[in-house]
């Protein structure tokens, strides 16, 4: 597997450290002397100086055919720009670009860059998310948003606990894929009982999420 | 109704570009993120001048980019330039796009969209190459 990384400072480095043992193509491209220095110093991995966004950097560093491409850079459009060119013109499959402005995301991601990351915006979702209702675990999104999975611990009171799940009228749109219930992980089936403490994980569409997890809740 | 003209940074080029604009009387917004800029606008200009980063989409919806006809982005940054046009294009479909880019190797990036390249670059090799020609 071949992987781009492309600016960044300490994002870089840590990335870098993440491959390096684990692919033998790496290729790291940094507009800034001195950081590429540090990396070739203490990664002993070679670095290409020169900013990601030039067709000639992307040429000469030998990032054309590459799996992934990850984009770094302070700079939104910068990166931007190099995912872009990454894509329509190196024949990279997969482009990972990270941005400042938490509103990028969903732009970026409409203008066709496969994967668009904020910090910003992962923490405010976890804060969502966290914030979201007790015995709520956590929940995760799959493909693009448009799945998600949610894990809830069944209380003693609600109704749903000690019932055959053909019995529950459960919303559409939703199943319970699996039961995790100490120490074993039950896939279920019309006939399985819902226990009390019973860690229920769900997959729904994200519309349907907050109807699930009220439904299930519901006390008896 | 499309009746708008935008113009994305008011460097000598975008500020020629709406102060013409202006004369020719169209309807006139000119984006910049620094408020000297605006200087280069001539006393007659009657367009509106809005002083803040178009790379915000909220900023370009203020500025009614959904109702423009024709926008032309000029900032003095080729990255930006060109994310300006994707989304002058692909999000907005704005009828009419124009966009300076110096590096003409970004160029390939904006086939297969409407959108309409200046390259100083190419042009001054074009001029010079004239130039020549006529001298010999």
């Amino acid at each position: 597997m071949k992987i781009v990384i492309a600016n960044g400072k300490h994002e870089a480095d840590f990335v870098i450290n993440m491959f390096k043992g684990q692919t033998k193509n790496l290729v790291v491209i940094n507009s800034d002397k001195n950081f590429a220095d540090y990396i070739v110093k203490n990664s002993k991995v070679p670095v290409f100086i020169g900013e990601p966004y030039k067709r000639f950097v992307l040429d000469d560093s030998g990032a054309r055919d590459a799996d992934i491409f990850i984009a770094l850079g302070d700079r939104d459009t910068d990166n931007y720009a190099a995912c872009m060119l990454a894509k329509k013109e190196f024949n990279i499959k997969k482009c990972i670009c990270t941005v400042s402005n938490p509103k990028n995301v969903d732009i970026f991601k409409k203008l066709g860059i496969d994967s668009v990351i904020s910090s910003t915006y992962l923490l405010a979702n976890s804060i969502k998310s966290a914030s979201s209702l007790e015995d709520v675990l956590q929940t995760l999104s799959i493909e693009e948003d448009k799945i998600v999975l949610t894990e809830i611990i069944v209380g003693d009171l609600y109704r749903i606990s000690n019932q055959k799940i053909m019995d529950i009228d459960f919303p559409q749109n939703a199943t319970i894929s699996c039961i995790y219930r100490e120490p074993h992980v039950i896939i279920p089936n019309g006939s399985t009982i819902i226990k009390p403490k019973d860690k229920l994980v769900i997959i729904s569409t994200p519309s349907e999420q907050e109807k699930i997890i009220k439904f299930i809740q519901t006390k008896k | 109704m499309r009746n708008k003209v935008i113009i994305i940074g008011c460097g000598r080029l975008g500020a020629n570009i709406a102060a013409l604009s202006s004369e020719k009387g169209q309807n006139v917004l000119v984006i910049d993120r620094n408020l000297n800029a605006f200087d280069r606008l001539p006393e007659s200009f009657a367009g509106y001048k809005i002083n803040g980063d178009a790379t915000d989409l909220s900023l370009l919806e203020e500025a009614y980019i959904r109702t423009a006809k024709e926008v032309i982005i000029a900032t003095g940054d080729d990255n930006i330039n060109l994310f300006l046009s994707h989304v002058a294009s692909v999000i907005y479909e704005v009828p009419s796009i124009y966009v300076r880019i110096d590096d003409p190797e970004l160029g390939a990036l904006l086939n297969g969209l409407k959108i309409k390249a200046i390259y100083p670059f190419e042009l001054s090799i074009n001029k010079f190459n004239l130039m020549k020609g006529e001298e010999l």
